[in-house]
């Protein structure tokens, strides 16, 4: 059975597919939304998340730490980011909860483990486990295996997939998959590249790839205010929405094709300070109630179903 | 105030004003009496010019104000200068309900209210002569809540009262007397009629009062409305009720004279014995479902007892009817404190659940919670009655159902803090010189000294059971119970069939956690030595050393993560806990039953124990009922949590209720309700028995914890009970907000 690096298990997840859902984050991804809330997935390696506002400066890191990366000057903790090299010692001596590691490696055993204990309440409510990130079409094998095992043990499975992976990745997970769930972000290639990092044509090849198969589809977006709430943008993306829509109805496909608008929010700051990454989206503000209703009646005016999420 | 007006008042307008009549009076009540750690009972204040403040103790363990009438001293029976004894009581409560003030709105459609708690007038409580030096000095080693003066909480058959009524009453009271003429009864036989005159009296003075109102009303339709209260008090000063309207008011006042006599008064299966009341109205087409509503909605606003809706007949048939859904409408209506529990189970109609969820999501009151009838009565049928009569118990208390007018329970009366009695284990294992201490020597301490309390319990509900008939007998539960008049025996000496006492457990997760972290920390990690913790704890984690060690053991796996040691020890906890309350009755066979759970007492229980090794500080409360402590896992899974509290439960029909807060965020549509709803069925499903729950804002609820006065309206399920936010004590106040910031 494969391993992998998992960053967080969130169980009674209930927005991110039907019903009650443990999803899982896996670490690793190939974007860099300028807004992303998950940054602490983006890395596909472990990382020392800090936290200074829980500090109680005993010092007990210093004297673990192999590569001095804590120092105790005067009273006060200062954590050097670049001699880090993640080994661990100081998360198990800190008190404080003001250490912690981003990242586990888990084996898909594991991981399932964690998924189970929630079989009850996935049975009650049509739910199951759902796979997002990072990217798990960057680790496919993790995914996979997960997956199947879901499978053999009676779990409904969902991908929330960024879609920037290859085509290969993700159709060996097609068979393992109830739910695929992928974003859609913006519609212009070089707008996309400057807010995401990436052009976005791999993307949109893939989200014709899957509505090429007969799984349900969500293709979500979420609302960054001067980003993509601007009606040509929007139109866009609901214009593509139908298009494989008729794509699908074209093959006689019944499969559902549905769409979910998520307002930008910023719960995710802390994180990008703890990880000593810049919090980038520090200039925006979430969509307003109005800006959400304009745009879906958009969406829903175009013939797509859709949603606030 | 309503002034003349030609267009009549709807329903809803009518509670509107109502609601805001009860607002005033909570605020007033609020002003002279300070924070209220309890049901909000639907108590007013008596008038200013009568009334009297008195210290009382509450329930919480804080002491709290109560108010009395000065105009009204009780005649006492014995040189305490207490009221003892069936015939004293009875003479003293009548006395009271003769000078009681009358209270009749206008507005609402039944009469009465009650402003006094009788238990405030009685000091002592408790009977010097019947003295029990040979238990206290271990019920106060173990900080047991023994039960030795408990009232009430256990539940009348109200179908006694409506088919009899007051007359009634009292004629079966004559019959009987001349058929138990033993001294024992015949006192009981005195009292309880005291308390049927007295109640004649209240009820014929309040119709004389709404007479007297309704000459100088200018508003026809309360005029109307005037005449009818007057009519319908006429009739039950003597009758039993005819109609709807009639049955409510009817079971309004027996509330009220239970909630005075004795803080009394459970409602029980209100959808059923309303019923044909309901049904017989409709026929005639005399009801309107709004009109019902309305009614239900006044007797609320007066009594916020305890009442099931739905739930299994004897036979396994579900019940839930449309009267079922009218009263939850009711709660709906009002946003009061109102205790309304919703049956969920395999046989019950799954709308009934929905539409809970819808009104939990939609008010954010904490209302209705949720009862797991199918676990509860399967629990019952194993103490060994068969599974007929389990269904039959209805839920009536915070935490607890009992058998309508046929069993005896001190319900919520009697608790074992485990913490304390982990306390005295860890203290005599570190003092016993020969000792190696570990975990499993503290383990086989604790074990013991919990058979010890169990033991104590039940030498204290004995002496209870002998002696409470003669210091304060179950005037008022007597009246509607099937036994006590027939036999001339009060409820609590053998008056009813069954006696089913409850024993509950309380601080799982503090000491769950505490074994945990000795274990993980000392044991296998050796990162502290057991002569080292017992000097933080003693010290109560002085100093900057003790403050790391504090969080150090703190930081552990915690009960309700999954799968972690200190889960094992919770279940461990647990069941060695149902094992020994189980495995023998009380001394004179009395047949116990155990559960989970601390009410609100978790803080004054919390006061009586040191620091523990979870690292918790000395004094703090302990952890609340069956569940984790908050922040027990990052994520505060609803899920994990649900899980955790199914498996540590005691499966004897009492209850380990779940508290659950969720967050207003994932309510966004009709999937969320039925994901809450399968989140329900499913704790339910595996094993567990009862859910409380709030969806409450953060936000909300922290600027409400600043200042409580911004918010008076704001009702939050505390605990069993809901109540103001803004009537709790800070300490209250405190748990209530900390639970809700635990996901943080
Ligand atoms: S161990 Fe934790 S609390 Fe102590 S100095 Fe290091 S980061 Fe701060």
């Amino acid at each position: 059975m494969s391993k992998d690096l998992v960053f967080h298990i969130q169980r009674f997840s209930i927005h991110d597919g039907p019903g009650i859902r443990t999803t899982v984050f896996l670490k690793g991804c190939a974007m860099q939304c300028f807004w992303c809330h998950n940054p602490e997935g983006r890395h596909p390696y472990r990382e020392l998340q800090y936290y200074a506002s829980r500090c109680i400066a005993c010092g007990e890191c210093v004297r673990v730490c192999p590569s001095n990366a804590h120092e105790l000057v005067q009273g006060v903790h200062t954590f050097l980011r670049d001699r880090c090299t993640t080994h661990g010692a100081c998360v198990d001596v800190c008190c404080s909860g003001a250490l912690e590691m981003n990242g586990r490696e888990m084996s898909a055993e594991e991981v399932l483990d964690e998924i189970l204990q929630d079989k009850p309440f996935y049975d009650n409510s049509g739910g199951g486990v759902t796979l997002s990130g990072g990217e798990p079409g960057l680790s496919a094998k993790f995914s996979k295996d997960i997956l199947s095992r879901c499978k053999e043990e009676g779990v409904a499975t969902a991908i929330e997939t960024c879609g920037y992976c290859s085509a290969e990745a993700l159709k060996t997970l097609i068979p393992v998959t109830d739910l695929f769930m992928m974003d859609l972000k913006l519609m212009t290639p070089e707008r996309h590249a400057e807010a995401t990092g990436n052009s976005n044509e791999r993307i949109l090849e893939n989200a014709r790839m899957l509505a090429g198969t007969d799984r349900p589809l969500i293709f979500r977006t979420p609302i960054v205010p001067s980003v993509n709430d601007l009606t040509e943008e929007f139109t866009g993306i609901v214009g593509f929405i139908h298009e494989l829509m008729a794509l699908r109805h074209a093959q006689g496909s019944t499969a559902s094709i549905t769409y979910e608008l998520l307002a930008f929010h910023k719960l995710g700051s802390d994180k990008y300070l703890s990880l000593g990454m810049e919090y980038t989206a520090s200039h925006i503000e979430p969509p307003t109630k109005e800006v959400m209703q304009n745009l879906l009646a958009i969406a829903r005016d175009a013939g797509v179903a859709a949603r606030i999420r | 105030m309503v002034s003349a007006s030609p267009r009549a008042l709807s329903y809803q307008e009518r509670i509107d004003l109502l609601r805001a009549t009860k607002k005033r009076h909570t605020e007033e009540k609020w002003r002279v009496l300070g924070s209220i750690d309890m049901d909000d009972n639907g108590i007013i204040l008596p008038p200013l010019e009568t009334l009297r403040c008195v210290e009382v103790m509450g329930g919480s363990g804080v002491p709290m104000k109560d108010a009395l009438f000065s105009t009204f001293t009780p005649k006492s029976n014995h040189p305490s200068g207490g009221i003892f004894g069936a015939r004293a009581c009875g003479e003293n409560y009548r006395a009271l309900l003769e000078m009681h003030p009358t209270y009749v709105d206008p507005v609402s459609s039944l009469a009465g209210c009650y402003m006094v708690n009788f238990l405030s007038y009685r000091t002592p409580q408790w009977n010097p002569d019947f003295d029990y030096p040979h238990l206290r000095p271990e019920q106060q080693l173990y900080g047991l809540h023994h039960g030795i003066g408990a009232v009430q909480h256990f539940c009348q058959d109200m179908t006694i009262g409506l088919s009899l009524g007051w007359e009634g009453l009292r004629r079966k009271i004559l019959t009987f007397r001349s058929v138990n003429t033993d001294d024992e009864a015949q006192e009981l036989y005195d009292g309880l009629e005291h308390f049927v005159l007295g109640m004649q009296n209240w009820i014929g003075r309040t119709a004389a009062a709404a007479r007297e109102m309704a000459a100088s009303e200018a508003n026809p339709q309360l005029r109307e409305n005037l005449l009818q209260i007057a009519a319908i008090n006429d009739h039950l000063v003597h009758e039993p009720p005819r109609t709807f309207r009639e049955a409510c008011q009817w079971m309004l006042w027996y509330q009220l004279s239970g909630k005075m006599y004795n803080m009394g008064g459970s409602l029980g299966r209100i959808d059923q014995f309303l019923y044909p009341y309901y049904q017989r109205d409709k026929q005639l087409g005399t009801l309107e479902d709004e009109e019902a509503v309305f009614h239900i909605a006044c007797h609320f606003l007066m009594d916020t007892s305890y009442t099931q809706l739905g739930g299994p007949d004897s036979l396994h048939e579900d019940t839930t009817n449309p009267l079922s859904y009218l009263v939850l409408e009711a709660a709906h209506r009002l946003k009061i404190p109102v205790n309304v529990g919703v049956c969920v189970g395999e046989h019950i109609d799954p709308q009934l659940l929905r539409r809970g969820v819808e009104i939990m999501f939609q008010d954010k009151t904490g209302i209705p919670k949720f009862l797991g009838v199918d676990r509860t009565s399967e629990g019952f049928a194993r103490n060994g009655y068969p599974m007929t009569l389990a269904r039959e118990r209805a839920y009536s208390g915070c935490h607890w159902s009992a058998l309508p007018g046929r069993e005896y329970t001190v319900n919520d009366c009697v608790k074992i803090n485990f913490a304390r009695v982990f306390e005295v284990a860890f203290q005599e294992m570190m003092d016993d010189a020969h000792a190696q201490p570990s975990v499993s020597d503290l383990w086989n301490r604790f074990e013991k000294h919990l058979r010890r309390a169990a033991a104590v319990i039940g030498e204290s509900l004995d002496f209870q059971i002998d002696h409470m008939y003669r210091v304060y007998p179950e005037l008022h539960m007597d009246l509607l119970c099937h036994g006590p008049i027939e036999r001339g025996r009060d409820a609590s000496h053998g008056g009813v069939e069954y006696v089913n006492l409850c024993v509950d457990g309380s601080g799982l997760a503090t000491t769950a956690d505490s074994f945990a972290a000795l274990e993980q920390r000392v044991e296998k990690e050796e990162r502290f030595t057991w002569q080292q913790i017992a000097a933080f704890l003693k010290s109560d984690w002085e100093g900057p050393e003790g403050e790391r060690a504090r969080l150090l053991m703190h930081r552990i796996p915690r009960y309700g993560s999954g799968r972690s040691c200190a889960d094992a020890y919770a279940s461990r906890i647990a069941s060695t806990f149902t094992t020994i309350i189980k495995e023998k009755p009380t001394p004179r066979g009395f047949n116990m039953i155990p559960g989970l759970f601390s009410w609100a007492a978790n803080l004054a229980m919390g006061a009586d124990v040191g620091a523990t090794p979870n690292g918790r500080h000395a004094k703090e409360r302990i952890s609340h009922g069956p569940n984790p402590d908050p922040g027990f896992r990052k994520d505060a899974a609803p899920t994990a949590l649900a899980l955790a509290v199914a498996a540590v439960q005691p499966g004897y029909g009492n209850t380990a209720p779940m508290q659950i807060e969720l967050d207003p965020g994932l309510s966004k549509g009709e999937e969320d309700i039925g994901n809450v709803a399968a989140l329900i069925r499913t704790h339910f499903d595996l094993g567990g028995t009862q859910i409380n729950m709030n969806i409450l804002d953060k936000k909300t609820i922290l600027e409400a914890h600043k200042d409580p006065s911004k918010y008076p309206d704001l009702v939050v399920r505390v605990t069993g009970f809901s109540a103001y936010f803004a009537s709790l004590s800070p300490g209250i106040r405190q748990m209530v907000v900390d639970r809700i910031l635990a996901g943080e």
